[in-house]
């Protein structure tokens, strides 16, 4: 187990060191001085070059580079010219949010999907199939930061039911989990059917019923724990999905977190704050994927590191 | 019971435990996530401006005239000379005069106290002044004719320019006081000290702001305890928080959105023109917008009233000068006539009887309604011939090609921050600034008196000049001032709105 992490983590060192080079050149790449957007269009050109040394942009782009990997190594991303203070710190204050919100995501995605696809493996081409089978496709459809707007426009002005924005309470994070979570519910739905249907025919499950075991105890019992492999590789995947598609829900719900900061660091050219950001995100896609293969070992004790 | 599935003792608590936990986990995460973003304090002002606080340092660049900053500085920070309506009101400074063309004499209040309990000085405010001329930003032309500033004692400060300078006491608005010893301190920040009726108790860059009321303000307690300033992105989520009560105070309402806090119960809504307006300006050293004649024909073929009207209803009003009609120095001129036949002829007298492709580069975020002005304006000029083609941008790129000349025409809003047209017609029209390729020596002539003016009917006559060449020599369409629009909730008294989109707070209280 030693070594496989070890191997794990490796291979995560070099997607973060990929991903930040990537995000390194795109940002600088993309059109638009930040010198500009710090002092604005009334300043002299000796003005615009003070800000540049100030924050390192008249260096050439490999020694940037260079310096940027010096810091990293050290823990410092650089300063946040908009915000001032640590750019990373300024991302790490926000991520909790972030996390709090992917999370709350998540399970209402597993508490409603699971459920959903074994009703729907039990009669399957029945009505509640053909409906869920239809709603995840329009679920994944819909673009998420329209659903919000919806939902906002339904719950919080006509029906007055839930807050629209952050206000401190405990329900205003139903409307932002709800968004982030509706395309998924039919897409976990439909894998746990399929996955359900297919262990449901197997000889395991055949021999339960010739000894006669209900049919509900062996779809949530036996069968249950044997889709469990393939659900918990999903909700991997979609807690990374949660995180990066919370870039725009926040937006939409004035979510305090990681990604209504990147959105704004983006359009104002912090590249410090872009890169922290980014990084944040990568690391916690790396943590989760590792996570769900530690995750295969629990639920599964026959496997191997090799399997996984 | 069966031991298919199972996958041995060992396996099945483990597999519990984990379920269990996962349970409770999730469980926890969504009560934590219940907490994310802080409760406003009981009675509490809860106001949402429409642009985001990234900022509170008095000093830094990027907010020297950023509204949203401005909003929260002005509650936190005093000023020499603080605006009242239309005019100059003493604040830090009970009195001051002009002595000769080149000095002003400032005497300042007494017994002012910093939020750290420290007194307000002369010293402070030369600190600061020096400091301020130090930082590149937006406000540097206010400053670059202030040559020396001293503290002959505590209480009286003393300004020299190198000429007549008759906006300073507009300009010193904008002059925020802090500590001496906190000019260049990072913390300000996050954390600034000022003598304001309010102070900070927590800030998230982009996201709220919390002011706490501070009690030994010289001017007077503010009437409630706390404002928390959320910053709501979304129009329509700001809109239903408005609707909803999570917010007390909601501006500027775009155009578009009145009608939806109009008439909602518990909500008033109340409307004042702005110093903000929108201009599309045409780059005068580009053919073929370098001829007048040209300029006056994209001007006479658009039907302002009618586009005001269609876009914006009573969040707009039209414009008559190159500054809204709330702006001292403003001066009325006759509004171009529509008369597409009129454009038309002068097209060809200019050799462009077949009209001619340009382009239009705007960003977005620039003001409520950009996309679809510029629409409407790029249809009118459809009609005599000319093409344009636009070119909604990223702001990172519109400032870019602005600051290079690199654009035919370009849309923006603009704001006198000062509220004196002296901070946009004296900043962006002379030939030496070049912000539109544009170059008249006689207007440059006219803006040095009138910067050197003092406030009164022959400085007022100077700018009005300065206002009909601008406007007859086209270099610009000015379509629209904007009307902010306010929403607030019906129980909230004293609320005055402001032109300037920052309305005094303190004063607000609650019925």
């Amino acid at each position: 187990m030693g070594a496989f992490l070890a191997k794990r983590l490796a291979q995560a060192v070099v997607v973060a060191f990929g991903a930040l080079t990537l995000v390194f050149l795109i940002v600088r790449v993309v059109p638009g001085d930040p010198a500009k957007l710090i002092v604005g269009p009334d300043a002299s050109a000796e003005q615009l070059e003070s800000v540049r040394a100030d924050f390192g942009l008249d260096d050439p782009l490999w020694r940037q580079y260079v310096d940027h990997l010096a810091g990293i190594v050290r823990g410092d991303l650089g300063d946040s010219w908009r915000l001032g203070g640590s750019a990373l710190s300024n991302t790490l204050d926000r991520f909790p949010a972030t996390l709090s919100l992917s999370l709350a995501a998540l399970v209402l995605t597993v508490a409603v999907g699971i459920p959903l696809g074994m009703l729907c493996a039990r009669r399957p081409g029945k009505l509640l199939d053909l409906v869920v089978s239809t709603g995840s496709l329009a679920g994944q459809a819909i673009p998420s930061f329209w659903l919000g707007i919806v939902l906002i426009l339904i719950f919080a002005r006509q029906l007055d039911w839930l807050p629209a924005t952050v206000d401190g309470s405990p329900a205003a994070v139903l409307l932002p989990a709800v968004t982030l979570s509706l395309p998924f519910i039919g897409w976990l739905a439909r894998l746990v059917r399929s996955s359900a249907l297919e262990e449901g025919g197997k000889d395991y499950a055949r021999t339960a019923r010739a000894k006669g075991v209900g049919e509900g105890t062996i779809q949530y019992v036996h069968v249950g724990r044997n889709i469990a492999i393939p659900v918990v590789t999903v909700l991997g995947l979609l807690m990374g999905n949660f995180i990066a598609n919370a870039v725009i829900i926040e937006v939409v719900f004035s979510w305090p977190g990681i990604g209504s900061l990147m959105v704004d660091a983006i359009t104002n050219r912090d590249y410090a704050v872009v890169e922290a950001a980014i990084l944040t995100i990568t690391l916690a896609y790396i943590v989760l994927n590792l996570l769900v293969d530690v995750v295969y070992f629990v639920i599964d004790p026959r496997l191997t590191p090799e399997d996984a | 019971m069966t031991g298919t599935g199972r996958t041995g003792g060992r396996g099945r608590p483990r597999r519990r435990d984990f379920l269990a936990m996962a349970g409770l986990g999730g469980a926890a995460v969504l009560l934590s996530g219940c907490g994310v973003g802080s409760a406003a304090p009981r009675g509490a002002l809860r106001a949402a401006f429409g642009q985001p606080v990234t900022d509170l340092d008095p000093y830094n660049a990027a907010t020297a005239v950023d509204e949203a900053s401005l909003i929260v500085k002005r509650l936190v920070f005093d000023t020499l000379v603080r605006r009242e309506g239309e005019e100059l009101a003493p604040g830090l400074a009970t009195d001051w005069r002009r002595e000769g063309d080149t000095r002003w004499v400032f005497t300042l209040r007494r017994g002012v106290r910093f939020h750290d309990g420290s007194e307000v000085t002369a010293g402070d405010v030369v600190a600061c002044l020096k400091h301020t001329q130090q930082v590149a930003s937006a406000q540097t032309p206010l400053w670059a004719t202030v040559t020396g500033v001293q503290a002959p004692d505590d209480h009286t400060v003393v300004f020299t320019t190198d000429g007549p300078l008759g906006s300073l006491p507009v300009n010193l608005t904008l002059l925020f006081i802090v500590p001496a010893r906190l000019v260049a301190d990072p913390e300000q920040k996050r954390s600034p000290v000022g003598s304001g009726p309010f102070r900070v108790t927590d800030f998230t860059p982009s996201t709220s702001v919390e002011l706490a009321r501070f009690d030994d303000y010289w001017g007077g307690r503010a009437e409630l305890p706390a404002v928390s300033m959320p910053y709501i992105a979304e129009t329509s989520t700001a809109i239903t928080a408005l609707r909803n009560g999570d917010v007390d105070l909601l501006w500027p309402v775009p155009p578009d959105q009145l009608p939806e806090v109009t008439g909602v119960s518990g909500v008033t809504v109340e409307t004042v023109p702005s110093w903000t307006y929108y201009f599309n300006w045409f780059n005068c050293s580009r053919k073929p917008f370098d001829n007048p004649d040209v300029r006056r024909a994209l001007c006479q073929a658009v039907n302002v009233p009618q586009i005001v009207e269609a876009l914006f209803g009573r969040g707009g009003k039209q414009m008559r000068a190159p500054i809204p009609e709330t702006v001292a120095g403003f001066a009325a001129q006759q509004p171009w006539s529509y008369d597409p036949d009129g454009a038309r002829r002068l097209l060809e007298q200019a050799g462009l009887g077949r009209g001619f492709s340009t382009s239009m580069m705007w960003f977005d975020a620039t003001g409520p309604l950009s996309r679809e002005l510029a629409q409407a304006l790029i249809s009118a000029w459809a009609d005599i011939g000319v093409t344009v083609e636009p070119q909604s941008i990223e702001k990172a790129m519109w400032l870019e090609r602005l600051n290079t000349l690199d654009w035919d025409m370009n849309l923006q809003t603009n704001t006198v921050t000062t509220g004196d047209a002296a901070f946009t017609i004296g900043r962006l029209y002379t030939s030496e600034a070049n912000r539109l390729g544009y170059a008249n020596k006689e207007l440059d002539a006219v803006l040095a008196r009138a910067a050197g003016a003092p406030e009164g009917a022959e400085r007022d006559a100077l700018y009005g000049d300065a206002c009909g060449t601008i406007w007859s020599d086209a270099v610009g369409l000015f379509p629209v001032t904007l009307v902010t629009g306010y929403g607030r909730a019906k129980e909230l008294t004293g609320f005055t709105p402001a032109p300037n989109n920052q309305p005094d707070l303190a004063v607000v209280g609650r019925r």
